[in-house]
């Protein structure tokens, strides 16, 4: 495989529950361009069950697309590309098919390990049945057939802070140690052992010969710290070792990676974690990926990375999970028509069992769109609570600054229009202050993380260049007002053209100024008192160089927190508005 | 590109070979051999139910210190025993025993405590439906083999049963209703077009049904058709969708015969489905059915989605363009002709083949 110094092309697999995608890059003008996408059902699910059969496919598309050969005569990869031009110089892959591993949780204290262990199991791709705990009320038995019942694929086991608590932690050791002994072949779990560092030997004595042990650094080395990144790299292992077995196509990824077949989750983390490091430190940069079986959160702060997966919402199979988390009249909120409850619910679970279908009359586009948002926000709500200090919902009820938004998932990258993509953003994340939407119709994301490490600035070249849409800068004051007050006086001038627009903005407007992608302008901003734009504080006024996007420049002076009309009419009313407003209808 | 896209199968087929495994959750014995016929309520293998563990702190019932309960076992790992049979002692003045609370197994002794396997019952693996018997592997699982009807489901409630079918209503459209529940319908698996209320799903529930087969059910029943002690399986999808013609053919063309409902959970991993089986004399024009059918011209096909959510037709063209739609979705598709509505354009994406 070429080192960056000579890698010229870029191939990138990408196998998601419902679609794969193969991504090809290459170098032009000595930076990196998105060349063509793939797509084709994923095959990981009955009856083909075999994740070969649609990269296959991705590539064949790729090939048809560029004329670039990619798959030799015997099937396999060509890499390092040829003299020819066929072949890849790098290759990177990965995968979320697959179901999450059904996980227990074994821990010391809620507040303390098992608060971590949660973190770290929300992070990545495994669906947590249960927690057994020292303050657990349950008997010792009772615990173990609990272990027995669940069947789990991995037990996680946490525990004391390293050279902390030895016995409680030996204890609950033990404990898995009995269910070990109990299980029936072919069944047993695996164990990722995450605790007080100093009784690693002893828990490798104690369950190394009953099952698989993967023994990692503590999540919570001190009570004051933790340190999930170790042990989620080991988990994304178990995680693919996993998979590996249960569905064909996975080992020979894994062989077209050289070992390196990532998680998709990880390789959005990592992009959004490097994009971190490269724009302003004073700002977040968050992804949103909506993709249906999962939802995935990664918000970075200088390079700290906050992953979220949740594994129960999602757009396809996942979505009867979103009612555990919200009630239907918080999805029927965003809908600009009024569609019954009970449609609304048959609704969920017939997308869930048709996870591909898309919505072909109006009506159910709402509908969809109106899910999007809710999924949306119930992930961000989960992701929040995993935010540093200062950024959480629980000290910040509003989002924190960041820049920009990266979006992607299925139903994001076709949405109709611009603008509706870019609405259910703004509904759903309620960004503050001024930042940039990106929309990632191809799901090139994953690519780029997976690629961060052999080739580092393709990240930030890639997302400059034309896979990436910029849906627009947003400019979104914090605070509130009665309704038509005025909220901000701005003045755009269009850089190029000399163009000068003026005007102000009244509170519960969407305003759309015209700023195509690839175009710049300074834009200066006077909030009214009360407004808040970042500059300072409440009525601080502000100028910044901005970028324009398939919507253009967007105000959304609806006030943050966004407050919907308790009167449905009047709610509907207004959401139809906002459509139209922001161009998100014929 | 079209011939490539594998879309979800249905099969509704009025004759089919039928092959369906029957495992035991725990390897336990199989109670059948190669080329034995079976009838659906006949008893394939049998194993013990998942069991329950039980410590005894042997120290505290003998009222002995840890250190010296070994000279008091009267058991060891491994041993299985009757309830109340002696584990350990007698010890100290007062002969004090601990007795096995159970029929089980110890599985450890350590540190003063046995850990007690307590038997939880024999679990019985039914065949389900008349078959033969085509494969084992001797301790867990069972391959079964019938000629007949397969109508496959895209719901059900987890359970399972064998009874005489009964069409309740006149089209594939009616609801399911009450006063339609009659004693002449006790013992019956029901047919019906659409349930959205509770009432008629308890009351089939009184006349002792041994299960239902709807077109539609609405969603927020889901919880109440869960724990109904009689399979429930749902053809068509959630709300008010009627039986598609197919289906409801099929089914009314049956009625009076045997039926299995194996109302199983759908398992996108292995395809595993809830699905109604209508055992038929043996016939040499059955084949196995084909699970991996690509969508092209000819294919018979069901809308997943509204418009015409249930409706059936045959691919007439796999359209080389994509399609703008009134959601303003841009989508790869067919032309279908859908029985009583005619031609019509629908992405690819909302169609199921029904084979």
């Amino acid at each position: 495989m070429s080192t960056i110094v000579d890698a010229d092309t870029l191939l990138a697999i990408d196998v998601g529950s419902v679609n794969t995608r193969a991504s090809l890059f290459d170098v032009v003008d000595g930076r990196y361009r998105f060349v063509a996408t793939g797509r084709s059902a994923s095959t990981a699910d009955y009856p083909v069950a075999d994740i070969g059969e649609g990269i296959r496919l991705a590539l064949e598309r790729v090939q048809g697309v560029t004329g670039r050969r990619l798959i030799d005569e015997s099937d396999s990869l060509i890499v390092p590309a040829s003299a020819d031009g066929s072949g890849t110089d790098v290759f990177v892959a990965t995968a979320s098919a697959g179901p999450s591993l059904r996980t227990i949780m074994v821990g010391l204290m809620p507040g303390v390990s098992i608060e971590s262990a949660r973190r770290l199991a929300t992070g990545t791709y495994l669906n947590v049945l249960d927690e057994i705990g020292l303050t657990d009320r349950r008997r010792e038995e009772e615990q173990i057939d609990l272990l027995l019942r669940a069947k789990p694929d991995l037990i996680l086991l946490v525990g004391g802070t390293d050279g902390g608590a030895n016995e409680s932690v030996l204890r609950m050791v033990d404990l898995v140690a009995v269910a070990a002994s109990l299980f029936p072949e072919g069944e047993v779990p695996r164990v990722v052992y995450a605790g007080n560092r100093q009784l690693s030997a002893a828990v490798a004595d104690r369950l190394g010969d009953q099952l698989p042990l993967v023994l990692t650094p503590n999540v919570r080395p001190t009570l004051g710290t933790e340190d999930l990144a170790p042990a989620r790299l080991r988990l994304a292992e178990v995680i693919g070792e996993v998979r590996s077995m249960r569905i064909s196509g996975f080992e020979e990824l894994r062989q077209w990676t050289g070992g390196n077949l990532m998680l998709t989750a990880d390789a959005f983390g990592r992009v959004c974690r490097y994009l971190s490091q490269v724009y302003d430190p004073e700002k977040g940069v968050m992804g949103v990926d909506l993709g249906a079986s999962h939802t995935t959160v990664a918000a970075a702060f200088a390079g700290d990375l906050r992953l979220t997966v949740c594994s129960d919402l999602g757009l396809g199979a996942a979505l009867p999970g979103l009612l555990r988390h919200s009630s239907l009249e918080k999805v029927t909120r965003w809908l600009p028509i009024d569609i019954p409850d009970e449609y609304v619910q048959d609704y969920v679970y017939n997308k869930a069992h048709y996870p591909r279908s898309v919505p072909a009359e109006t009506e159910e586009m709402h509908l969809e769109y109106a899910l999007a948002r809710q999924l949306i926000r119930s992930a961000l709500f989960q992701a929040r609570a995993g935010w540093p200090q200062g950024k959480d919902s629980e000290s910040v009820l509003l989002m924190p600054p960041l820049e920009p938004i990266i979006a992607s998932g299925g139903a994001l990258a076709r949405a109709p229009r611009p603008g509706l993509a870019t609405l259910v953003l703004l509904d759903a994340l309620q960004p503050t202050g001024v930042c940039t939407l990106i929309l990632d119709p191809h799901n090139l994301s994953p690519a780029l993380g997976a690629a961060a490490e052999p080739l580092p600035l393709v990240a930030v070249q890639v997302l400059g260049s034309g896979g990436f849409v910029s849906l627009g800068t947003v400019v979104a004051p914090i605070g509130r007002a009665r309704q038509d007050r005025p909220v901000l006086k701005f003045r755009l001038d269009k850089e190029g053209t000399g163009d000068v627009v003026e005007d102000e903005v009244r509170f519960g407007q969407l305003v759309v100024l015209s700023l195509g992608q690839g175009e710049h302008g300074r834009l200066t901003l006077r909030p009214e008192q009360g407004f808040d734009l970042g500059f300072g504080g409440p009525g601080k006024a502000g100028a910044l160089r901005v970028s324009g996007g398939a919507v253009g420049l967007i105000i959304d002076a609806r006030g943050r927190p966004l407050q919907l009309a308790r009167d449905g009419g009047r709610r509907r009313e207004l959401n139809q508005k906002w459509l139209w407003d922001i161009g998100a209808l014929h | 590109m079209g011939s490539a896209y594998l879309p979800p199968v249905s099969h509704v087929l009025p004759l089919a070979i039928i092959r369906r495994e029957r495992r035991l959750p725990l390897a336990g014995a199989v109670a059948v051999r190669i080329n034995q016929k079976v009838m659906a309520s006949d008893v394939v293998a049998e194993g013990e139910a998942p069991p329950r563990h039980v410590f005894l702190d042997l120290a505290r019932g003998l009222g002995v210190p840890v250190h010296e309960v070994g000279r008091y076992l009267r058991s060891q790992r491994g041993d299985a025993l009757e309830a109340g049979e002696v584990l350990a002692g007698p010890a100290g003045m007062g002969r004090r025993t601990v007795r096995a609370p159970s029929d089980g197994i110890v599985v450890s002794i350590s540190n003063g405590r046995l850990l007690f396997r307590m038997h939880s019952g024999v679990l019985e693996l039914k065949a389900g439906f008349p078959a033969t018997v085509v494969g084992t592997d001797g301790v867990q699982t069972v391959l079964l083999e019938t000629t007949g009807a397969l109508i496959q489901g895209m719901w059900g409630n987890g359970n399972n049963d064998f009874g005489v079918m009964r069409v309740v209503g006149d089209g594939p459209g009616d609801r399911l209703q009450t006063d339609r529940l009659d004693a002449d319908l006790r013992g019956a698996i029901l047919v019906a077009g659409i349930c959205d209320h509770p009432a008629p799903l308890h009351q089939a529930t009184g006349i002792s049904a041994r299960g239902i087969v709807l077109g539609g059910l609405a969603s927020e029943l889901i919880p109440v058709a869960a724990r109904l002690p009689y399979p429930v399986i749902v053809t068509t999808g959630f709300g008010p969708l009627p039986l598609d013609n197919p289906t409801f053919n099929l089914l009314s063309s049956n009625a009076g015969r045997e039926v299995a409902l194996d109302a199983r959970k759908y398992n996108p991993s292995d395809g595993s489905r809830p699905e109604v089986i209508i055992p038929l004399p043996p016939t040499s024009e059955a084949d196995l059915p084909e699970d991996v059918i690509p969508l092209k011209e000819g294919v018979r096909v069901r809308l997943a989605r509204p418009p015409y959510h249930g409706s059936v037709g045959v691919v007439r063209e796999m359209l080389a363009r994509a399609v703008d739609y009134p959601s303003g979705i841009l989508a790869r598709s067919a032309r279908v002709d859908l029985d009583g509505v005619g031609l019509t354009i629908v992405p690819v994406d909302n169609l199921e083949v029904l084979q």
